[in-house]
């Protein structure tokens, strides 16, 4: 009896395979087995979104589009400390203030710079009264120069539009701040 | 000396000092809210607690005097377990505002709290809150905040003299309050804000406009009065923010004005002129710089040309720096006239040949508390140096005796061992008795020039007090006030006062107008002397004659002419018939517009480099803390351009600072031979009117840019324009108290609301200058008539 | 039983001079007058009799009159402190109502030894019937010769004024009285400098309460020795004890220092309805509190108190039964503090009303578990760190109430009600 050396054993394997693949191609083993996980998601929950029509879900923490916020009066929210303007790494946030009338502190300017934005979230980390916040806003542009700013109305306004998703959104994140 | 130990560290001091003074002049930080190193130890935060060896409680550092071979700790434990607990105590009433205080960033409440404090409250009970008083339009106050550290309450009583603030009920209720409730009226109040440690007293005018993070820090000197106060100017954006004192020993300490520390707000007055402008055919036209020059330089040269140079005067603002003053005499010396003069409020010009290279003080400011006698003549020290006040109450407090001879028995903060108070025309007189009373004393012939003045007058008892104090308590000082040097008679004055002084070898001190008063005689601004003090070919004739005798073409550098001058129905009538009025002016205001024919838009002292000679001769030059607006250009640079358009030697400079060099140059290689006084000009003979007005220039109606300070306008709304009046005239003149009356001056009249003010001798009614509303009236100290 | 400072009161009218001198008053002043005694010799007796501050501190007066001779030249005073207000202490007034002389002789006795040339007495400001009584007193004594410019002939001036308070517990404060009697507002000033070199008007001043001061001259007529004797050593002489509570006979006892407590509530007729002793405070409010099995052990003096955990203070004994709540008690106490805080210094400004108000909360039922340990925190911030001993006085109750009764506190947090009814 010849001893089995690794050589005769390699042999033998070469053949083989050169079987296997030729049985292989010739029922089309591997478009079966291709068609079998095509097959599976084929019948499987979709999981695709139909972007823009659809959107994935988003965390209560999404930074997007910053806004100015409203106590439930009506009050803005903002008391012109400017800590958030202190924080800015990026250097958006410009504020001038002044007492208003009835003696409170308030801002008269309250512009935030959409492209030097970097969308940290410092600023509403910094905020004493969660006047400034990120919404979870991501849609929107700008058709001109300029519209990059937005003054003190229009984030109120961006506030205002979207105050019950906002408050919803610091609800849910309560417990963990 | 005597050797301690703090914190390890070895160290040898003065007996008498206290711990937190040796720990902090080797940079050892002791925490501290009540201790500030101008006031008196009050020992009330127990913040700065330290643990000292053998001394069983904790001691407060403030109020500990140093002993041989003490250690302190600082830092132990022990001190570290005191300083926390204080702070929490501190912390448990006031109010977590720090977001809308605007100490906030700037606070050592804020900051300490940091260090020492916990990062929870341990304090669930209820919070404090106390009503905020109404300290007037320059103080804002949150009370709650106050910490009871009674720094406000000490400066008042100990630095200004006046016990305006002080703490009333006890226990928690304690708080700062107004004896009476009323606003604040000290001249240096504002310093309260820099004295709280939390944000109880803030700036008014600041209020809620910046934080302490975005502001730069620049430094310049206080532009109106003749102390040179060191300023830092906060800016944020090419604006300023807010004004405060910059520790200088020599001249402020710690302290500023109220004036210094809030005219800033006058810097964005709405009457700014932005643009230069020229009057063609009675319209006016903003024009470029070019064209502006070029034709004020041809109308000026046209004048001096057709009209001769003698038909040419130029006026410039005591407060305009040295190197104005000096290109604006080079200028029009340059084109021929000699006719130059800063001295805006004076009448009396007779010594002026025998007068030192500047008027100014002879001792330095902070000598002013070593001295032992010292005589006012026609000064309202308080309102006129604020500052110098404080020097001279702190003199009193060491012992001084301080005398004044004043037309109006104005209040100030020390006290006064004799007050002569009388008719203006009579300062002469009563300065004569207190030498007759030396003369007398001391068995010394009269001199010549006086003797036979000096026989009518008697001597009161009073007088030979003041007369026996000076000469005996050495050092001794004698302040000429802005009335005495607005006086019809203050050659006579001044030749007096330095009578007195070489008999009883006191030194005879001038309090001067504007912030360089001692520049402008330095750089040449006077009619008969040059650049430090250099003879003329050509002398000029002074402002008093300029505007007696009109002439054809005024050129004014900072001046509003009918409010900064000493006559001005006599200026604006000169001004009317005038073929050319150029004035350099940062105002574009109804008056200029009217009488002026050319204006160009100059920068404010903020807005330039430059250099002020206090009234020391202490030279302090400074940068520009913002840049100009628009078209506005410093006053040296249009000057500077206009000597080149003119041909004009040696006018090529790039800076400031070469025009300094230049004069400091011209200085150190020149002295001022005055001539010694043979004979003093002292002519005691006076006409009295029936009437007499009394002019003073209230402390916030000084220079253009205090009267555009609105929130000091307002503070100052007791010192409000009016025929100020005593009781007896009113009721001689048949007028009414609070009702309006009718002052005629030279043919002119105004209606005023009368005031009744019993501090007016008989015989005068006060009525200030510096108002739009008395702009019609004479001169200072002219005859008028009153009725309703 | 021996007394000293209420030597007249068997007379039925006391306060007047005729009283007093029949109880051999005034004679010593005469003879210290007429032998020109050295202000040492004065000095030393009191020194050797071991006459300790009655006002609360129990520091030794000799030797604070010592302090006072080796002072500048010039003027300088002797205050004698009648503002008397710890609260449950009446032992002054009644000095002032029955023996006003006794204490104007001590006054001038202590003028002379100190080489002072003038004294205040500086009352209450709710005494007014005491005050009458002393300035009555003090009008016979200068109409007398006893008082004023050269007193029985012997060339020593000294000038004796009634002054009165406003009410202000913390003007019984040596400092803060100063204060208020140069007619500034009663704030306990910082030590160092002290009185005795920077006193009233800036000059070198001794403060003394009444009982110290009427107490001088029976020392110096009958002589050290005598008045160690009365009662122990370093404690000598006897005490007027305010004993008021739930006893059956509160009032005034003079009785020679280190009394067993035991015998000083029996003198003041035991306790109410024959209930059991709970607790004591020794010497007055401000005093650590000590319960019932630790101070029926204790002799009161100065030293057996200290040792028991309290001190003997004013010496205003107050005695609480079994029915006594103690946060009531404490919140009694802790009030008081807060209304008198000057409110100068840090601490004892914020602290007196952060202890009030945790205590008060206690008392309705509002406690919390945490509050027990913040309270003697607090205590503890407090006391050591102020300009006066207020501070000391408010922490000290909170301390010694919360160390032994802590749990009726806690039996109050938890139920919402008191352990005793």
């Amino acid at each position: 009896m010849m001893p089995l050396t690794s050589e005769w054993l390699g042999v033998n394997e070469k053949i083989m395979n050169k079987l296997k693949h030729f049985f292989k191609s010739f029922l089309l083993w591997e478009l079966l087995v291709g068609l079998k996980l095509t097959g599976r998601y084929l019948f499987s929950k979709k999981i695709t979104v139909q972007f823009p029509e659809e959107e994935t879900p988003r965390s209560a923490r999404f930074r997007g589009l910053l806004a100015l916020r409203r106590y439930p009066n009506g009050e803005e929210r903002c008391i012109a400390c400017k800590l958030c303007e202190a924080v800015c790494p990026a250097l958006a946030i410009t504020i001038e203030a002044e007492p208003r009338a009835d003696g409170s502190r308030r801002t008269t300017k309250y512009e935030v710079d959409f492209f030097k934005c970097i969308y940290c979230g410092f600023c509403e980390e910094s905020c004493p009264v969660d006047s400034i916040v990120a919404t979870s806003q991501m849609h929107y542009h700008f058709e001109k120069r300029g519209e990059n700013i937005f003054t003190k109305e229009k984030l109120l306004a961006v506030g205002d539009k979207y105050e019950k998703e906002i408050a919803a959104n610091r609800t849910k994140d309560s417990a963990y701040r | 000396m005597i050797e301690l130990e703090i914190d390890g560290k070895k160290v040898e001091a003065e007996p008498g000092n206290m711990i937190i003074q040796v720990a902090d002049a080797m940079g050892v930080y002791i925490p501290r809210f009540c201790y500030h190193k101008k006031l008196s130890i009050a020992a009330n935060c127990r913040m700065c607690l330290v643990e000292v060896e053998k001394i069983g409680k904790p001691v407060p550092a403030c109020a500990t005097p140093i002993s041989q071979g003490m250690r302190v700790f600082t830092k132990s434990e022990k001190a570290l377990a005191a300083q926390r607990a204080v702070m929490e105590f501190l912390l448990i009433n006031h109010p977590l505002d720090c977001p809308i205080c605007d100490q906030g960033g700037e606070c050592e409440l804020q900051d300490l709290a940091l260090g020492y404090g916990d990062d929870l409250s341990r304090y669930t009970e209820g919070k404090r809150a106390v009503d905020d008083e109404n300290l007037g339009s320059l103080i804002a106050t949150d009370m709650t905040r106050c910490i009871h550290c009674t720094r406000c309450v000490r400066f008042g009583t100990e630095v200004a003299g006046m016990r305006e603030l002080g703490t009333v009920w006890r226990g928690e209720h304690m708080e700062i309050k107004t004896f009476v409730g009323k606003s604040l009226t000290s001249e240096v109040s504002g310093n309260i804000i820099d004295l709280c440690p939390v944000g109880a007293l803030t700036s008014k005018p600041y209020r809620y406009t910046a934080r302490a993070w975005e502001l730069q820090q620049r430094y310049t000197i206080a532009p109106h009065d003749c102390l040179g106060s060191h300023l830092n100017v906060h800016v944020r954006r090419n604006e300023v923010m807010r004004v405060v004192p910059r520790e200088s020993e020599a001249i402020n300490e710690t302290w500023l004005s109220d004036r210094d520390r809030f005219s800033y707000t006058g810097l964005k007055s709405e009457d700014r002129l932005n643009q230069p402008m020229i009057k063609q055919s009675g319209h006016w036209q903003s024009v470029s710089w070019e064209v502006a020059l070029e034709y004020m330089l041809e109308a000026l040269k046209k004048v001096i040309a057709v009209q001769g140079p003698e038909q040419a005067a130029g006026i410039i603002s005591p407060s305009a720096t040295l190197e104005e003053s000096y290109l604006f005499q080079r200028l029009l010396r340059g084109l021929g006239c000699p006719n130059i003069d800063h001295r805006l409020r004076q009448i009396d010009f007779a010594d002026q040949d025998s007068m030192p290279l500047y008027p100014g003080l002879k001792v330095k400011i902070a000598d002013l508390e070593q001295q032992r006698a010292v005589l006012i003549i026609g000064a309202n020290v308080r309102q006129e140096q604020p500052l110098l006040a404080l020097r001279l109450r702190k003199a009193n407090l060491k012992g001084a005796q301080i005398f004044c001879i004043n037309p109006i028995d104005y209040q100030v903060n020390f006290n006064l061992n004799q007050k002569l108070i009388c008719h203006p025309t009579l300062l002469p007189e009563m300065l004569a008795g207190i030498i007759k009373a030396i003369l007398v004393k001391q068995a010394i012939e009269a001199p010549t020039t006086i003797a036979e003045q000096l026989k009518s007058i008697q001597v009161t008892e009073q007088q030979q007090a003041i007369a026996e104090a000076l000469s005996v308590n050495q050092p001794s000082t004698i302040l000429l006030g802005a009335i005495a040097q607005q006086h019809p008679q203050a050659a006579t004055l001044r030749s007096l006062a330095s009578l007195l002084a070489e008999l009883t070898g006191a030194s005879v001190n001038l309090l001067t107008e504007g912030a360089n008063t001692a520049g402008a005689w330095l750089a040449g601004a006077v009619p008969h002397r040059g650049a430090v003090g250099l003879t003329q070919d050509k002398l000029g004739q002074t402002i008093a004659e300029l505007f007696a005798e009109p002439r054809k073409a005024y050129v004014l550098f900072n001046v509003e002419p009918a409010q900064d001058c000493a006559n001005p129905k006599q200026v604006t009538k000169a001004l009317q018939q005038a073929d050319l009025v150029v004035a350099l002016t940062p105002y574009n205001t109804p008056y200029l517009q009217q009488h002026a024919d050319v204006l160009l838009p100059i920068a404010h002292h903020a807005e330039t480099s430059g250099t002020y000679v206090n009234a020391e001769g202490e030279w302090q030059s400074f940068a520009a803390v913002v840049s100009a607006p628009e078209q506005v250009k410093p006053g040296w640079k249009v000057l500077r351009v206009l000597g080149n358009l003119a041909d004009l030697a040696d006018f090529n400079y790039t800076a400031s600072t070469e025009i300094r060099d230049e004069l400091q140059g011209m200085l150190a290689n020149h002295s001022l031979k005055v001539a010694k006084q043979v004979q003093p000009r002292i002519n005691l003979a006076y006409t009295k009117h029936p009437l007499t007005r009394i002019t003073e220039w209230p402390m916030y109606r000084v220079d253009g840019l205090v009267r555009r300070a609105l929130p000091l306008q307002q503070a100052a709304s007791h010192d409000s324009v009016g025929i100020r009046i005593n009781s007896k005239m009113i009721e001689q003149l048949q007028l009414a108290a609070g009702g309006l009356a009718t002052v005629e001056q030279a043919g002119e009249s105004v209606t005023l609301p009368v005031i009744l003010d019993e501090r007016i001798p008989q015989g005068c009614a006060l009525i200030a200058g510096g108002f739009a509303e008395t702009e019609v009236l004479a001169e200072s100290f002219g005859a008028i008539t009153i009725h309703v | 039983m021996t007394n000293v400072c209420y030597r007249t009161l068997q007379f039925d009218e006391p306060w007047t001079l005729e009283a007093y001198e029949s109880v051999g008053g005034y004679q010593v002043l005469r003879r210290i007058m007429q032998e020109k005694t050295p202000c040492d010799q004065i000095i030393n007796e009191l020194k050797e009799a071991s006459l300790r501050g009655r006002g609360g501190a129990g520091f030794p007066t000799g030797v604070k009159w010592s302090f006072m001779t080796s002072a500048s030249q010039g003027a300088k005073y002797v205050v004698c402190n009648a503002d008397e207000s710890e609260p449950g202490t009446c032992k002054d007034r009644d000095i002032l109502r029955y023996n006003p002389h006794q204490l104007i002789e001590g006054m001038i006795i202590a003028g002379y030894a100190m080489g002072c040339t003038s004294g205040y007495i500086y009352i209450r400001g709710e005494f007014t019937e005491p005050f009458a009584r002393v300035e009555t007193a003090l009008q016979q004594a200068k109409a007398a010769g006893l008082v004023g410019s050269n007193i029985l002939e012997s060339g020593f001036d000294f000038q004796l004024e009634t002054a009165i308070g406003a009410g202000a517990y913390i003007c019984g404060e040596e400092t803060a009285l100063l204060n208020s009697l140069e007619g500034k507002k009663g704030f306990p000033r910082f030590k160092p400098p002290f009185p005795a070199n920077v006193g009233l008007y800036g000059r070198p001043t001794t403060v003394n309460n009444v009982e110290t001061l009427a107490s001088v001259p029976v020392i110096l007529e009958k002589g050290a020795k005598w008045f160690l004797e009365l009662g122990k050593p370093n404690n000598g002489g006897t005490k007027i004890f305010s004993v008021t509570g739930h006893v059956n006979k509160p009032g005034n006892y003079e009785v020679p220092l280190g009394i067993p407590f035991k015998e000083l509530l029996e003198l003041a007729g035991g306790v109410r309805n024959g209930n059991k002793l709970k607790a004591v405070i020794p010497g007055g409010s401000s005093m650590p509190v000590l319960p019932a099995e630790i101070i029926m052990e204790t002799d009161m003096d100065y030293d057996s108190l200290m040792k028991a955990g309290s001190m003997l203070g004013t010496a205003a004994v107050i005695v609480m039964d079994e029915t006594t709540c103690m946060v009531k008690a404490l919140e009694c106490i802790s009030k008081f503090y807060m209304e008198e805080s000057c409110g100068q210094c840090t601490p004892c400004r914020e602290g007196t009303g952060w202890l009030h108000r945790v205590i008060h909360r206690i008392e309705n039922g509002q406690g919390k578990p945490e509050d027990l340990d913040n309270l003697v925190r607090v205590a503890k911030n407090i006391e050591g760190r102020t300009i006066c001993a207020l501070g000391e006085a408010a922490a000290w109750p909170v301390g010694a109430f919360m160390k032994h009764f802590r749990d009726e506190f806690a039996y109050h947090i938890q139920h919402k009600k008191c352990l005793v009814g």
